[in-house]
């Protein structure tokens, strides 16, 4: 297949020495969702600094001499915008655009994408982690939850797609 | 050859050579020899047993005994507060809390001093702090703090002093002159609940 | 010697910045893999493009061999390695929630972000949708404490349950995942499609 974009193969190996990386000068794997928790509390406690002192979920993050967006996962996904930015520009690809499937309007796709991220967020605070932040590196540390998150997100989609698939193809 | 298969030729035979090796299972030491020597010659690991009375008396929170004979010896008799980790199991990750932290003070006994030396040692080596080792062992806390033996009447006045608190302690530890030295006076022969805290260099992450 | 930050041997200040550095390399390797599309990343599920298949265990193996062999090499000491911890019934839970959430939405958080650097407003939708479902959670989090912390296992690892090396344990998921990536080839020239 032609393809205008890097070996897939290639790709993983680069995408598993950035991990690699991670663990070696940081002790820790990639993430994401962690990230947006953080803005989620840090947004919280601007708007009703009492309610995330009180609440049981988020007064793990915030409180004296803390704070919640000087955390190593929102500055690894400034990178990634930087990242995916370089990636875009360099390749050609810096584009506003709504991406989806023409048999649907666009509209559609993007009701569709903001529940799926509605899902997604919620699903990632329950299951400790993302599909980068539990799968992945769940995965390259061996680690039960890795491979049960990894197994319990393709499974679903895969079970789920027949019923989507009006949106995809 | 395409990217693709030497990728895939490439993970086969790391994967092959990895499952064939064994597991690289050892600690590595982080102390040279050098610092080593430097240290043991400072004798700075050192407390006495008199200290550790003190310690004791005066609950002192950051204590903590640690009481590296067999577990039979510890059933028979161990100080008070003393939490055992025999020095066979002393590298085991469950005891890793307890060797390897940054908040207590640590002190290391046997029946001697070589026991707890050993263990302090290895300890050392790896790197932990915060270990110490009892001078003269539960031998000498016999003699001294639960046996104190009167100074002879032209003895310094801190030799009266100290005799004085040996006796007073002696007195707390339900020992002095007369008592059975032997017989188990403490009845927690388990581990206190202490709350263990988080290893100073926990591995953080997560989403 | 590793991990540097744990370990001291970088001052910790320097974490937020290799952080940074870290996130250049991975939105950088994500976008050329195309994951910054998601009808590329949808096709997984319908097998005209397995690229997600592909990268993702290509990148897990990668990183699993990667420190097998650094400890092995004495590099890394993987005590000092976060392991996320096992909480079975709301890793499966929140694992199908996420797994609905991908095939409505076309991307998982990672990818939105990197698709969102480059333009998509679908991936900035997404986003958006992330944070309201975080938020929704962490309103809800009283009601969910309990099933949250359900099935504690502590940061359990594959290879332990099994009694087996970790090193035995990553050629099994290898030959796995390259018997995957034939049946990925395979679905790919069944239902051929356009790249996006």
């Amino acid at each position: 297949m032609k393809t205008k974009y890097m070996n897939p193969y290639l790709a993983g190996v680069l995408l598993g020495l950035v991990l690699l990386m991670a663990f070696f000068f940081s002790g820790r794997g990639l993430g994401a969702s962690g990230a947006v928790k953080s803005v989620v509390v840090a947004a919280v406690d601007v708007v009703a600094p009492e309610h995330t002192a009180n609440s049981g979920y988020y007064s793990k993050y915030v409180g004296e001499g803390k704070s919640p967006m000087k955390a190593w996962l929102v500055f690894e996904m400034i990178g990634v915008l930087v990242g995916g930015f370089l990636s875009g520009a360099f390749s050609g690809r810096l584009k506003w655009k709504v991406e989806h499937f023409p048999g649907i309007t666009a509209n559609r796709r993007l009701i569709f994408a903001g529940m799926g991220g509605i899902l997604f967020g919620f699903g990632s605070q329950l299951g400790r982690g993302c599909t980068s932040g539990s799968a992945l590196t769940g995965m390259a540390s061996l680690s039960v939850a890795g491979f049960v998150s990894m197994m319990v997100i393709f499974g679903t989609a895969f079970a789920l797609a027949f019923f989507l698939r009006k949106n995809w193809i | 050859m395409t990217i693709r298969n030497i990728i895939f030729i490439g993970l086969i035979l790391l994967g092959v050579v990895i499952a064939m090796v064994p597991e690289n299972t050892t600690k590595p030491y982080k102390l040279t020899a050098e610092d080593m020597l430097v240290e043991v010659q400072g004798a700075a690991e050192m407390v006495t047993a008199d200290e550790v009375a003190h310690w004791l008396v005066s609950k002192d929170p950051s204590l903590q005994l640690i009481d590296v004979r067999t577990p039979d010896e510890f059933q028979k008799y161990h100080l008070e507060g003393a939490i055992n980790i025999p020095i066979s199991v002393i590298l085991k990750d469950e005891n890793r809390d307890y060797v390897d932290q940054g908040i207590k003070m640590n002190v290391l006994y046997s029946n001697g001093t070589i026991g707890s030396h050993q263990a302090w040692m290895i300890l050392r080596q790896l790197g932990f702090e915060n270990n110490y080792v009892m001078q003269g062992g539960l031998n000498y806390w016999f003699d001294t703090i639960m046996n104190p033996q009167k100074p002879a009447s032209t003895s310094p006045d801190e030799e009266f002093a100290k005799y004085d608190f040996r006796k007073a302690a002696s007195g707390v530890f339900g020992g002095g002159s007369g008592v059975a030295l032997t017989a188990p006076t403490q009845s927690k022969a388990d581990k206190p609940k202490v709350k263990r805290k988080k290893k100073k260099k926990a591995p953080a992450g997560g989403c | 010697m590793g991990p540097l930050v744990p370990q001291e041997i970088i001052g910790a200040d320097w974490n937020l910045f290799i952080a940074f550095a870290i996130g250049i390399g991975f939105g950088f390797v994500l976008e050329q893999a195309g994951f910054s599309s998601s009808r590329k990343l949808a096709g997984m599920f319908y097998g005209y493009d397995t690229v997600v298949l592909k990268v993702f265990f290509t990148g897990a193996i990668t990183a699993m061999l990667g420190l097998l062999f650094f400890s092995l090499f004495g590099w890394i000491d993987l005590n000092l390695i976060y392991v996320n911890p096992t909480f079975l019934g709301s890793a499966i839970v929140g694992g199908v929630i996420m797994g609905a959430g991908f095939i409505i939405g076309g991307f998982c958080p990672g990818t939105s972000v990197c698709a969102a650097a480059i333009g998509k407003i679908d991936a900035m939708i997404f986003i958006g949708g992330i944070f309201l479902g975080i938020f929704f959670f962490a309103e809800g989090y009283p009601l969910l404490k309990d099933f949250y912390m359900s099935g504690s296992m502590g940061p359990l690892k594959v290879s332990d349950v099994f009694g087996i090396s970790g090193g035995v344990l990553a050629l099994i998921v290898i030959i796995t995942a390259i018997v995957m990536f034939k049946l990925g080839e395979l679905a790919e020239k069944r239902w051929p499609r356009e790249e996006y």
